[in-house]
């Protein structure tokens, strides 16, 4: 039996060896997809200096058509997914914090349940958008409140060149899972309309070797279901008006597999997921003056039911509403003011009557350059939380860029944060405590990034380095009453949360080949700072389901419209108990995508075959809750597309 | 030379993308709280105390502990190293019969057998539903109470299920007196307190048929009978706060309720009766550890043993020397921990347990 922090440290070694070696980070070389955007994005896209922020290839997101993303995720960044299995609930965790402290957002509207506060990423179908955002620490601050670990928006572009293009794809992989994209892009350069829907179902019986029985069997109630459809509509006039609609309905039904352990108990256990989300938008842009307003409305309905012991439902209704504005040319300065409110209404079978919130934040946000090579921001966030305002939410941002010819920059930023009890910690039957402080965040972040381009156009690379210390306090931890078979949440927990991460991409012209690699590293240790009693041995302790590293690479090559890629990802032992006694033991995945473009005239015809868990690696994530071994999901898209004006 | 670094980075990225990785399986493991040398342990259970550690809910991570308290060591995880499996999801209850270790697993459906000296698994009782507590009638037959089927009759002999005694909800702890077994009944499982119906039930052993039934305040969780045969039941007043717990003393022979003694508020939820062994010592849990002698009147104000922060959990209370033996779940997210207390309450050992430590079970040996 190899001890497996050996074994962590040999991977680690090579890969810190790697990170002294090699430059690495996240732009496109040689990106099919990246489209000239129009322009009226850029005003608010918060380039705040000073916070991380990263963009995912787009890329990644053409070759996973068929993919959630939770799938993208623990491939292409170091958030690290605890998933129970495919298809089944994957919450992300950032920086060492929880799935509440990571915002996920669809083109800037919140997608976590004002509920739980966060969101099952399994439930998020990567076809229905163009881009993935990360947003690090206090770079979410310019979105939301309580987001210590970060923001994720997924974003769609219109693209204004195209006229007519149509796709359609079907993927088809192992345990009898199928998966149907069609898209329909229609328009000019002034109205564009995008259409997508999806629908994926599998039977996910994977075969797994089962240590209660210890034999091989299937895994049992795994199946799932999902379909979704997307309409876009974008208006432009003038190229200083834009006004967008958007409508995503989604639906997910799901069985939930058991543990191991309750291999032959044939329960009944299922959820059923809708959601319904529109959203207007009106942007005007001009050189000075730049302003957004924004209003969405959110329809969630959840149902649970295990056997006939419990059979809940959940709903909710959102009213989510936006206003920026932004100033520019006051000579170096920048001024965005905003404002954000939002309703919630829920109505659920575990409270006693509809509750409802109010949130109104107060935004400004102020730049300044100096010389151009210092640029600073400063985000004051100010929330109001139904008739109380939460403590001031501040952010400094500063980054330096000394070279003019050198892409080269040092950030720093600064942050308090705060984060709201969510409504289950407040009104969930007999539990909820609406007592409940919110939680306190303070963190402070380095980081540097590099950049370069060869001359002649054929190597590029970037690499980046962030390091960050972060205390939370109070943070609200569900503990269980004595005598009582009930839990209660207590701003009980105080937790510190310290990092780094690396990021290096390289990507190279040579003979016809391209080749392109990504890696992505991070450091984690986020601990316990507070016992609950003298006899609690949590101090100093590893959060439960947060690895201390966490390493993601891809090498990708293209030649002859072949293209082949292979991912690794690293993740190290994961703690199961808050003393930190009993583990997850370490592992790495390997997966390889493989496939050809033909393209005739205006037509392209696309065969890919992608082989996960290519060492049948016989793994769990999460205790007790089986992984897939190798797999493989073959997939055919054709599109057709009119070809570009010029 | 550009191009040669280019391609040295490519190679050195090779090693990364493909390291030699552990084909080993991806299992949930543990560290032995106290490492210093294993072999030390012991590997038959004879003299001690089993302590049944529940496991969280749906993580499959129950466990037994053994503690040998004559030589002062504890042996974690004892069924996973004797059978090289996990025990299930939430591990309930154990009783020995004969040679036999009955380990009822509540959220796996299961009550395990094993040879308790070695702890191997001898059979696998399914076909239950949220088994509860198992009881022994005589060398024939065991009842076990349930949370929402009923109680199942387990013939010890073929140690099947063959029969079910038809109640509506949960059942909990069972007593025997002679002929009889009393059952506490809670009520529906799914419902508040408010619309519950809790009594204790009376089966006739010989016939298997519920004969009578004793309206109880909700939730009378713990039964235990006394050295002048009486019953005696603590209602916690219902897991929702509902009304003021109590504790109420039974003529089994009558079945009839004798005596009420009622807590002061609703604000806590009492619960784990035990008596000791000379039945005239009522214990239970309520924030601390409390003792009622059987003549007193009212229940005791003060605890023998103050929590100081911890969460205490299981109680029982050792069948020859009379100690206390109590569990502190901490958080339910790390390994528990057993405290040994003398009758008068002064503390004589403590050992580390696993997660969730709910319940005890001595060794036979013990009991003489």
């Amino acid at each position: 039996m190899t001890d497996p922090r050996k074994y962590l440290k040999s991977t680690l070694f090579v890969g810190l060896l790697l990170s002294l070696f090699l430059p690495v980070a996240a732009q496109n070389f040689k990106d099919t997809l990246r489209l000239p955007v129009f322009e009226v994005k850029s005003g608010f896209i918060s380039d705040n200096q000073g916070f991380k922020k990263e963009r995912l290839d787009s890329s990644i997101l053409i070759h996973h058509i068929d993919a959630d993303l939770s799938k993208i995720l623990i491939q292409n960044s170091t958030i690290f997914i605890k998933s129970y299995g495919n298809g089944t609930l994957s919450t992300p965790s950032f920086r060492g914090t929880t799935a509440q402290h990571t915002q996920v957002e669809w083109n800037g509207i919140n997608l976590n349940s004002p509920m739980l506060g966060q969101i099952d990423l399994s439930q998020i179908p990567v076809s229905q958008f163009d881009e993935i955002e990360i947003l690090y620490g206090a770079a979410g601050i310019s979105r939301t409140s309580g987001a210590f670990g970060g923001v994720i928006n997924m974003a769609t572009n219109p693209n204004w060149d195209q006229r007519l293009k149509a796709t359609f794809a079907q993927t088809i992989g192992s345990f009898n899972t199928y998966t149907t994209n069609l898209n329909f892009i229609a328009g000019n350069p002034s109205f564009q309309s995008q259409t997508k829907a999806n629908y994926s179902s599998s039977l996910n019986d994977f075969t797994y070797f089962n240590d209660y029985l210890g034999t091989n069997v299937k895994q049992q109630n795994s199946s799932y279901s999902s379909a979704g459809i997307t309409q876009e509509l974008f208006w432009k006039i003038k190229d200083k008006h834009l006004i967008s609609g958007h409508i995503w309905y989604n639906f997910n039904n799901n069985n939930l597999p058991p543990t191991t352990t309750e291999y032959d108990q044939n329960h009944i256990e299922k959820q059923k997921d809708e959601a319904l989300r529109a959203v207007l938008e009106y942007k005007f842009v001009d050189r000075k003056f730049n302003v957004m307003i924004r209003s969405c409305l959110v329809d969630q309905y959840m149902n649970y039911q295990l056997d006939s012991n419990l059979n809940t439902t959940h709903r909710y209704y959102s009213w989510i509403n936006r206003i920026r504005c932004s100033f520019n040319g006051i000579r170096n300065l920048t001024i965005k003011p905003g404002l954000d409110f939002t309703r919630d209404w829920v109505n659920s079978d575990s409270y006693d009557g509809v509750k409802t919130r109010n949130t109104t934040s107060f935004y400004a946000e102020i730049s300044h350059n100096f010389k151009n090579t210092i640029k600073t921001s400063l985000i004051v966030r100010e929330d109001l939380i139904n008739e109380k305002f939460l403590p001031i939410i501040p952010a400094l941002g500063l980054e330096y860029a000394p070279f003019k010819k050198i892409n080269w920059n040092l950030t720093f930023n600064l942050a308090r944060n705060y984060r709201y009890p969510t409504l289950n910690d407040q009104f969930w039957i007999l539990s909820g405590n609406p007592d409940l402080k919110p939680e306190t965040n303070y963190t402070i972040e380095i980081g540097s990034n590099y950049h370069r381009l060869s001359a002649n156009g054929k190597f590029f690379i970037e690499a980046n380095i962030s390091g960050y210390y972060m205390w939370i306090y109070d943070m609200i931890t569900w503990l269980p009453v004595e005598g009582s078979n009930l839990w209660k949440p207590e701003n009980i927990d105080e937790v510190l949360a310290r990092g780094l991460e690396i990021g290096l991409n390289l990507k190279l012209e040579v003979m016809g080949f391209y080749l392109a690699m990504t890696n992505n590293y991070a450091f984690c240790k986020s601990t316990y700072e507070k016992a609950n009693s003298e006899y609690d041995k949590k101090i100093g302790k590893q959060l439960i389901y947060v690895p201390m590293h966490n390493l993601n690479s891809t090498l990708s090559l293209e030649r002859w419209k072949f293209f082949l890629s292979y991912n690794f990802c690293f993740v190290s032992d994961r703690f199961t108990g808050k003393d930190n006694l009993s583990i997850m033991p370490a592992y790495c995945l390997s997966n390889i995508l493989f496939g050809k473009n033909i393209s005739m005239k205006d037509f392209l015809l696309s065969l890919q075959i992608e082989i996960n868990n290519v060492f049948n690696l016989d793994y769990q994530s999460i205790a007790n809750r089986p992984m897939a071994g190798l797999n493989y999901a073959f997939t055919l898209k054709f599109s057709y597309s009119t070809p570009r004006k010029r | 030379m550009r191009k040669l670094f280019a391609y040295t980075l490519f190679l050195l990225s090779l090693i990364l993308c493909f390291p030699s990785c552990s084909k080993q399986s991806i299992r949930e493991t543990s560290v032995d709280s106290d490492p210093s040398d294993t072999s030390l342990l012991p590997t038959t259970y004879q003299h001690g105390i089993f302590v049944i550690n529940e496991g969280n809910f749906n993580w499959g991570n129950a466990s037994v502990t053994f503690i040998d308290y004559s030589a002062n060591k504890t042996v974690q995880k004892i069924y996973q190293k004797a059978n090289a499996r996990n025990l299930g999801d939430v591990a309930e209850s154990m009783k020995i019969f004969g040679a036999l270790g009955y380990i009822v697993v509540n959220n796996s459906n299961r009550i395990e057998i094993v040879d308790f000296k070695s702890f191997k698994s001898l059979k696998t009782i399914t076909g239950l539903h949220s088994p509860r507590h198992i009881e022994f009638v005589d060398s024939n037959k065991a009842y076990v109470t349930s949370l929402q089927r009923g109680i199942s009759i387990l013939d010890l002999h073929s140690n099947e299920i063959t029969g079910t005694i038809a109640v509506h909800g949960w059942t909990e702890n069972l007593v025997r007196f002679n002929h009889y077994m009393f059952v506490a009944a809670i009520g529906e499982f799914n419902k508040t307190s408010s619309r519950r119906k809790a009594q204790i039930l009376v089966i006739d052993t010989r016939t298997d048929q519920i004969i009578d039934s004793i309206p109880t305040g909700k939730e009378p969780i713990g039964l235990a009978i006394d050295n002048k045969e009486k019953i005696w039941a603590l209602c916690s007043g219902g897991y929702d706060y509902f009304e003021i717990p109590s504790i109420i003393k039974i003529n089994p022979e009558l079945r009839k309720v004798e005596e009420v003694f009622k807590f002061p508020t609703t604000q806590r939820v009492p619960s784990r009766l035990s008596i000791n062994t000379l039945g005239d010592t009522l214990y239970f849990l309520n924030g601390g550890i409390f003792q009622m002698p059987i003549h007193s009147k009212g229940v005791p104000a003060f605890p023998l043993v103050n929590p100081n922060g911890r969460l205490f959990y299981g109680l029982t209370i050792h069948p020859v020397t009379g100690n206390i033996f109590v569990s502190d779940a901490l958080d339910y997210v790390q390994n528990g921990v057993v405290y040994q207390y003398s009758p008068s309450g002064t503390l004589i050992s403590q050992y580390t347990v696993g997660r969730i430590p709910g319940s005890f079970c001595f060794t036979p040996d013990d009991l003489h």
